[in-house]
């Protein structure tokens, strides 16, 4: 690809990355529709159609579950690209260290005076966007612990169609969240209560939505005001930045 | 870090849910059916307290045959969550129960998990069991009343000191001093009252919603500080048996289980017996069907509701609720509250009253104002609006008397 005169091309997303991007994109977007009818079925179901000929809430249930799974197993893979990535090992921008705190400071600053101060390297990932990011991964983790909680509840024979490690893991592994959601929810009852665990679960989505919202504004704003192709990061893998014109000599 | 921080971080990484072990092996259940033989054999030797009826006999009596009462047995094991091969040992059992005393203290509740179990509408052999069960103490059955309840009170707690099992009914208010309820002649609170009482016992069982966890009482704004008898009673060993009302088989399961083995029945993390609360409503529901089709009631009496669909869209809470009466129903089987068409409203779980039983789906139940009340949300939010617009006029007057000297302008 031929570089834009004047401007340098950073590579910033392998392909693998941005295949998990938009598969987390498709299985938010299903999550949320399948999760707000499991939540509160919102639609009907024709009356007429026999109840064999139909299965709606059990499809609901299925993609609902399938997309948490697929969440799942890519999250583990960011988690690993996190820490191994050979492109972008952005675990290094959430220390809260000196330089980290600065850089925060200034992007935010940038944000806020829209544009019109901008005192950091804006070619790779700054702590601003990172801290960010992570706020993402730890709503993502609670969500996905806290779903699967809810999931065992269902097997509480302690059998699953994968054997009895299966359901003996998620309970090893989620069942704390059944205290926290009530500390969460500020329950006042005897005995953690599942039900706080759904509060939660639903609570967070909104969260999650919220989170969506500002992203999409955010990644939309740094586009159209850096004018550094910020939004092909994710579809074409790269961005361009302006070289400084003592760089340029 | 302080012993109650300890504890709670202990206990939030042991917390467990519903899981259920429903097959131990052979050799513990070999084992587990020696222990009990000999137990009824040495409860055999006891003679019944008091002059209390004889089993067999209230069975005729009731125009019930040996017949029944089998089946109820075989019915019974296979509710505790025992091997056929139990059910003589606990029909057995069931005979001899009897030679156990129970206390039953009534706090703050309406009497109805005793109704539940005196107005059937003909006593059956879960009923009649609770009938012969050696009732030394219940306010609401028994004659006495002023002094002479609490000196009945006082020689069976005493005679009894460290065999009896305490059925507590009714939540528990803390406020004032306990001074929210009161009982007997001298005024006694029910704080001191359930201290008192669960003292000599040899295990509490806290019946009903309300002894579990403060059930109504409890419900916000709890005005009485009221809590279950686990956050008051410690040191004893607690059976904690849910429901609205709690249901009479599950009360006779964890008496059978007592008599039988000498023991308590294994629990769930909220201190249920794991026989009756390792089931989710949801899972045994007969109408589970339309639930998967996505075929709702929409509105009470609509065409959904002739068709007994799921009951999901009308407040449901059957997917998160534990309990075994989508199995074993009320009244001896003959119905349960989704039978009837209406939804589970999650009694048997903690806070039911707030989280639960509101007749809508969770992300629905807009009853509540989120803090609390009417009037305070709205006095907290107009306070909060009012700071937050002072706040915003003290940065916009800073920022004006700033900017205000560049007259000339900034740099753009």
């Amino acid at each position: 690809m031929k570089d834009k005169p004047g401007y340098v091309q950073v590579k910033r997303r392998t392909g693998a990355m941005r295949i998990i991007h938009w598969v987390n994109v498709i299985s938010m977007i299903a999550a949320i529709i399948t999760g707000l009818y499991i939540a509160a079925p919102y639609y009907q179901a024709l009356i007429a159609d026999p109840a064999v000929d139909k299965y709606v809430m059990a499809w609901n249930r299925w993609v609902h579950f399938i997309v948490a799974i697929i969440f799942d197993v890519t999250s583990i893979i960011v988690f690993y690209l996190t820490f191994f990535s050979r492109v972008d090992r952005p675990w290094g921008k959430v220390i809260p260290n000196k330089q980290n705190l600065s850089e925060f400071v200034e992007v935010l600053l940038n944000l806020l005076t829209l544009n019109r101060r901008k005192k950091f390297n804006s070619e790779h990932n700054d702590s601003f966007n990172i801290t960010f990011f992570f706020i993402f991964h730890f709503l993502m983790i609670w969500m996905l612990l806290t779903g699967l909680q809810m999931y065992v509840h269902g097997l509480e024979s302690g059998i699953s169609s994968i054997g009895a490690w299966w359901p003996w893991m998620l309970h090893l592994v989620t069942d704390w969240t059944l205290p926290v959601s009530s500390w969460m929810v500020g329950s006042t009852a005897t005995g953690a209560n599942i039900m706080d665990v759904r509060i939660a679960h639903h609570t967070t989505m909104w969260l999650l939505i919220t989170w969506v919202v500002f992203h999409i504004y955010y990644q939309f704003w740094r586009t159209i005001f850096w004018k550094e192709g910020d939004i092909s990061i994710i579809v074409g893998g790269s961005k361009y930045v302006k070289i400084k014109e003592d760089e340029e000599a | 870090m302080s012993i109650d921080k300890e504890e709670s971080v202990k206990k939030l990484f042991t917390a467990e849910s519903a899981q259920v072990d429903t097959n131990k092996g052979d050799a513990y259940y070999d084992e587990l059916y020696i222990s009990c033989q000999k137990r009824i054999e040495e409860l055999k030797k006891l003679k019944p307290l008091n002059n209390r009826v004889d089993f067999t006999e209230s069975i005729e009596d009731q125009g019930l045959e040996r017949r029944d009462f089998l089946k109820w047995a075989s019915a019974t094991t296979a509710m505790l969550m025992l091997p056929a091969s139990f059910t003589p040992l606990v029909a057995e059992a069931a005979v001899l129960m009897n030679r156990v005393p129970v206390i039953w203290v009534e706090l703050s509740d309406c009497a109805g998990n005793s109704e539940a179990l005196l107005r059937s509408d003909g006593p059956k052999i879960d009923e009649i069991i609770l009938d012969i069960i050696s009732l030394e103490f219940h306010e609401t059955l028994q004659a006495a009343s002023g002094h002479q309840a609490e000196k009945q009170m006082d020689e069976a707690m005493e005679h009894f000191k460290g065999k009896y099992l305490l059925f507590v009914e009714g939540a528990v208010p803390l406020g004032m001093n306990g001074q929210f309820g009161t009982i007997g002649a001298k005024g006694e609170t029910f704080v001191d009252h359930l201290h008192r009482a669960a003292e000599g016992a040899a295990a509490v069982v806290a019946v009903g919603s309300c002894a579990t966890y403060g059930g109504i009482p409890a419900a916000a704004p709890n005005p009485t500080d009221s809590v279950g008898v686990m956050d008051v009673v410690k040191g004893k060993p607690i059976i904690n048996i849910p429901a609205c009302p709690a249901n009479p088989s599950n009360m006779v399961g964890v008496i059978l289980h007592f008599v039988l083995t000498g023991t308590i029945p294994e629990l769930d993390s909220l201190l249920r017996p794991k026989f009756a609360f390792g089931y989710r409503i949801h899972d045994n529901c007969e109408r589970r069907a339309h639930f998967d089709a996505g075929e709702y009631v929409e509105e009470w009496g609509d065409e959904g509701a002739k068709n007994n669909f799921c009951l999901y869209k009308v407040g449901c809470k059957g997917p998160m609720t534990f309990n075994n009466c989508s199995i074993i129903r009320y009244n001896e089987g003959v119905n349960w509250p989704i039978g009837v068409g209406r939804g589970c409203i999650g009694c048997s779980e903690p806070d039911f009253w707030d989280k639960y039983a509101y007749e809508r789906p969770m992300s629905n139940a807009n009853i509540k104002a989120p803090t609390g009340g009417v009037e305070k949300t709205v006095d907290e939010f107009g306070l909060g609006l009012l700071t937050a617009a002072g706040i915003g006029i003290g940065i916009h007057a800073a920022a004006s008397a700033v900017a205000g000297k560049r007259e000339d302008g900034g740099e753009y």
